[in-house]
């Protein structure tokens, strides 16, 4: 489950992850996830790697990467090189692995959809082949109403029974009552985390589902981070990227991180087709989504229907210099 | 980074006091590979070689060329206060952190951000703990230059000595990048040991190694299967040894006990143990400037201690393994042209080294227990929490948690302060491990059995050929043989000090963790309801009266009266004040009439009265069947009842034949001054004494 730390992973870490987060984090001064791109850019014209900045003879590639990221700050960001071993360590321990964006196992689903925009470390618990599943991506607010979560259950059920992956958001709400729904029908649950990866790995729940191979729990942040709008509101692509498909079971009308995840995927992104729940007598943020082009989920009534809504494939390639989507 | 040699020689001078001092053979290399980033170094040289002018030159040289400070992992850091000398003569300034010093843990830390600590020095269970991981490794972790790591036998599985955080600093060795400088020390590693060192710290890995014969040591053994004996050959040997020494021993008890005979006759002694706390810098000073004749020690006393005229170290029994004896023994001798190193072998020796051996893992019925428990608990359960529900010493469970979340992936982990499962299981990799570690330590005993019986002047070659040394550097011993023989007044003196021997029984003063179960008895023991320390009559299966208590408690269902004459002598030299007025015992339903006999035995020949003023009044389990505070404390309360209007106000004893965790005595204490008694004395005949 764990495999070897590939050392551009350990650059990355280095130059853009907290580490062992000490009371003063800030005056790490780590690489925004812009000048971390800038980095690997001004590297590929070296013919160079992130790998490269941490072998015995990294000091002139530390200075002919200065246009890109000043060579002091290189130098004292690479010197935490010690901080790795504990950190990983602990990690290691939890079952937790991370991967960077140039290695071959991170997940395909994520390069191909975001470039690279996607998120240059993703941490990990449990079997990572689920993340190149597919899948349907169910979302929706924290605090909705029985129906609502009473259709996020069976949703989760019945892509279970239909081999379809579930793929959500981890939090409270619509999130964790789809994918307990697909987890207890025996189904692959996705699992992206905007925080607290570390203690959702030894939640119970989590444990017998991520034990059976059968959940993969993700996240593009620290493990140890605590909870952050932004973050929260920027995993929700990864959610769309990962799946085929996303359906929105409950939002609220313009505002909210189930809103802004799906508006974005409709008016920019277009990942896969948007689906929402058919609500009798409508709801006006699910209505607002039909406005920008989500469609009425046509409740399937069997496995092959089911299936059927996520043969799409993705018309768009998305183009790197939209600089909207510099997020990670 | 460029090598200056002559500020390294320098530096050398200034650390040794020496303006003429020069370097010895590989310490020069050494130092120039570290500073010049030249790929990770093992440094494989005999105790006393200089390992520690190399990381602290080397320390010294990076941090005047601006690089960040150097991180020193070593299990005993206790005992590198002389090598902190030399550092601080040099310039360096060296700062320990370790779990005795948590009060400068503050300030020290503010050093280390401000960048004034040159090299901090720390034990391998810092790494796993959440509190220095945050608030000192994220300053000092974010700059380190160099990583050192001494004792660096201990990363293999191979190594005689079993640390588990060392599984910690393995995998940490393994993440690193290979830009950071590492530096590994030992002074023992055979070529299984060397070849696993290759394993983690890399296939480019550079090697300096010395030779192991130590030319000065005259090594010795002598077989001597009783107490006695080997108490009075040390008392007539120390008459005639020249010098300052060390006595070894395997447990703390026979340290203490070693030293009161020794200091009996009139030697300056001190035992030195794990207990010694805040003595121990005092004790080693002692010795350095020979104010003791010899310490008394365990292995508390062990790597790192260097005194260059150390005389002699006599083995009051044998050590576990080739590599501990020869660490040990290697001491000697160092800067003088002669020194002993004797090993006494006792009867005791082997099942004290089995129990090392048998209680380094936990058993497989520990481990399901505490997995067990922590399956019915979801939302995890602290260490107390723990205890109150497997029936496990507090000891075992601690062992039992380190080494599962010392795993990777661990099958446990701590999320604040709860012990929590995790998504992975414990491998069979953990049994097998344990297995062959196990019969690896069954294969080093024996070896060190086979030195025992060894003829004089072939020791140092069987050493030096066990670690896989050159046996064409040893030379023949330079000092004749010792007199096995005792003087017949000194072996009777001894015996008659194993007859006088007793044992106190600490008085708790708190009870158990979480309260006693239905009881509402927790937090602090009231003094009014607290027992007086007291007193046991020797330590249960011992030599001299442990056989009798034994005899008398399984085989002959009564205790006879050379016991009770040797408790009346206990009693006036012990000669507790407020002097009891009448005696008691704790009741047994298993044996009604046993202690009761005996204690209206002992009355009458103190005159004093005696009443049976309790009873037990439920079947419970055997006492010694409950193995954690709260299941003993539990197991005893509310099976007891007493009839108030009986007991006299006055200070008396209470007997019992055994003492163990405490427990039994502290209830029934409570209950008896809860009942109007005055104080309380305990009086056992023997103590089993795990004394949690």
């Amino acid at each position: 489950m764990t495999e070897e730390l590939t050392d551009n992973t350990k650059a990355a870490l280095l130059l853009i992850g907290p580490l062992i987060s000490g009371r003063d984090t800030r005056a790490q001064d780590l690489l925004t996830p812009g000048e971390f791109k800038r980095l690997e850019r001004r590297l590929e014209e070296l013919s160079r790697e992130p790998a490269d900045l941490i072998s015995s003879d990294a000091a002139s590639l530390i200075q002919e990467c200065g246009d890109a990221v000043s060579s002091d700050r290189l130098e004292h960001l690479l010197g935490r090189s010690f901080l790795l071993g504990p950190v990983v360590e602990s990690w290691q321990t939890r079952s937790i692995w991370v991967t960077n964006r140039s290695d071959s196992h991170y997940p395909g689903a994520l390069s191909s959809t975001l470039g690279e925009d996607a998120p240059a470390l993703l941490y990990g618990c449990g079997d990572r082949s689920l993340l190149g599943t597919g899948g349907l991506a169910v979302v929706g607010s924290r605090n909705a109403d029985p129906d609502a979560m009473a259709f996020a259950e069976q949703v989760g059920s019945q892509a279970a029974s239909s081999g379809i992956t579930i793929v959500s958001g981890g939090a409270r709400g619509i999130d964790q009552t789809a994918m307990l729904g697909a987890a207890n029908s025996g189904g692959n649950v996705v699992g992206v985390l905007a925080d607290g990866l570390q203690g959702a790995v030894v939640n119970r729940d989590n444990r017998e589902v991520l034990m059976q191979g059968t959940l993969c729990l993700v996240s593009p942040y620290d493990p140890n981070a605590g909870f952050n709008v932004g973050n929260a509101m920027q995993r929700n692509k990864v959610i769309y990227a990962l799946a085929q498909a996303g359906l929105v079971i409950s939002t609220d009308l313009g505002k909210g991180g189930t809103w802004s995840g799906a508006k974005e995927q409709l008016d920019r992104f277009h990942f896969g087709p948007i689906f929402v729940r058919d609500v009798p007598g409508g709801s006006p943020g699910l209505d607002g989504l039909r406005a920008k082009g989500a469609q009425l989920w046509p409740n399937p009534s069997d496995q092959s229907e089911f299936r059927q809504l996520l043969e799409y494939r993705r018309p768009v390639e998305i183009s790197s210099q939209d600089s909207s989507l510099t997020l990670f | 980074m460029k090598f200056d040699r002559q500020r390294a020689l320098q530096l050398l001078q200034e650390g040794t006091g020496s303006s003429t001092a020069q370097f010895r053979e590989g310490q020069e290399e050494a130092i120039r590979h570290i500073v010049e980033g030249r790929g990770r170094l093992l440094v494989l040289q005999k105790t006393g070689w200089g390992k520690s002018f190399v990381y602290f030159i080397a320390t010294k040289l990076l941090r005047e060329s601006g690089a960040g400070p150097a991180l020193l992992v070593s299990p005993l850091l206790a005992l590198m206060r002389n090598q902190i000398d030399a550092a601080e003569r040099m310039g360096v300034r060296a700062k320990t952190i370790n779990s005795d010093n948590q009060d400068d843990w503050a300030s020290i830390e503010t050093q280390v951000a401000n960048n004034e600590v040159d090299i901090l020095l720390i034990s391998p269970e810092r790494l796993a703990n959440e509190r220095f991981r945050e608030g000192v490794l994220s300053n000092v972790g974010a700059q380190v230059s160099l990583l050192v790591v001494d004792e660096a036998h201990c990363i293999s599985d191979w190594g005689h000595d079993f640390r588990p955080h060392y599984r910690l600093v393995e995998r940490i060795i393994r993440t690193l990048p290979a830009n950071l400088r590492l530096l590994a020390t030992t002074a023992t590693a055979n070529s299984r040991v060397l070849e696993d060192l290759h394993e983690v710290l890399g296939p480019d890995l550079n090697v300096s190694v010395g030779e192991l014969s130590r030319d000065s040591l005259t090594l010795q053994t002598i077989r001597m299967p009783h107490q006695t004996e080997r108490l009075a050959w040390l008392a007539d040997r120390l008459e005639e040894l020249q010098g300052a020494g060390i006595i070894y021993t395997l447990t703390v008890r026979d340290a203490y006990q070693v030293a009161e005979w020794l200091k009996s006759r009139g030697f300056a002694v001190e035992a030195y143990t794990g207990d010694s706390g805040d003595l121990r810098e005092s004790l080693e000073n002692a010795l350095l400037n020979n104010q003791v004749k010899a310490l008394v020690a365990t292995t508390a006393l062990g790597m790192g201690y260097d005194k260059p005229d150390l005389a002699f170290v006599i083995h009051y029994q044998t050590p576990g393994s080739v590599v501990a004896y020869y660490q040990q023994v290697g001491r000697a001798g160092r800067a003088l042209e002669s020194a002993y190193g004797v090993l006494l072998s006792g009867a005791e020796e082997g099942d004290i080294n089995d129990w090392f051996i048998g209680s380094a893992f936990p058993s497989m019925h520990e481990v399901s227990e505490v997995i067990n428990a922590l399956e019915d608990n979801k939302d995890g359960l602290s260490l107390y929490e723990l205890l109150a529900k497997v029936n496990i010493s507090t000891g075992r469970v601690q062992k039992t948690i380190q080494l599962l979340s010392l795993e990777s992936p661990a099958p446990i982990v701590k999320q604040e302060s709860k012990w929590q499962l995790t998504a992975s299981k414990l491998s069979n990799e953990f049994w097998d491990r344990a297995e062959r570690l196990t019969s690896l330590r069954r294969g080093e005993q024996q070896q060190m059995q086979d030195y025992v019986d060894l003829p004089f002047g072939q020791h140092m070659a069987f050493l030096v050929n066990a670690l896989d040394g050159d046996t064409s550097f040893v030379v023949p011993p330079k000092l004749p043989e010792l007199a096995t023989t005792t003087r017949v007044e000194t072996s009777m003196a001894a015996e008659e000090f194993l007859d006088r021997v007793n044992v106190p029984i600490k008085a708790r003063k708190r009870w158990p963790m979480g309260g006693v179960p239905h009881s509402g008895l927790k937090g602090t023991i009231a003094d009014h309801h607290r027992a007086n320390d007291g007193r046991a009559l020797c330590h249960w299966g011992d030599a001299g009266w442990g056989s009798l208590v034994q005899d008398g408690k399984y085989t002959d269902g009564h205790f006879s009266d050379d016991l009770v004459t040797a408790c009346i002598r206990l009693i006036k030299q012990w000669n507790p004040d407020p002097a009891p007025t009448w005696v008691t015992t704790v009741p047994s339903l298993n044996h009604p009439l046993l202690v009761p006999n005996f204690a209206n035995r002992l009355a009458l020949a103190l005159g004093l009265p005696f009443y049976p003023v309790l009873t037990q009044t439920a079947e419970r389990p055997e006492q010694k069947t409950m193995e954690n505070s709260s299941f003993q404390a539990g197991n005893i309360y509310g099976s007891l009842s007493i009839s108030t209007e009986n007991v006299p106000p006055g200070p008396l004893f209470l007997v019992d034949d055994m003492v163990d965790s405490g427990w039994t005595m502290t209830i029934t204490t409570w209950l008896l001054r809860s009942s109007g008694s005055g104080p309380v004395w305990p009086l056992a005949l023997a103590s089993a004494g795990s004394g949690q």
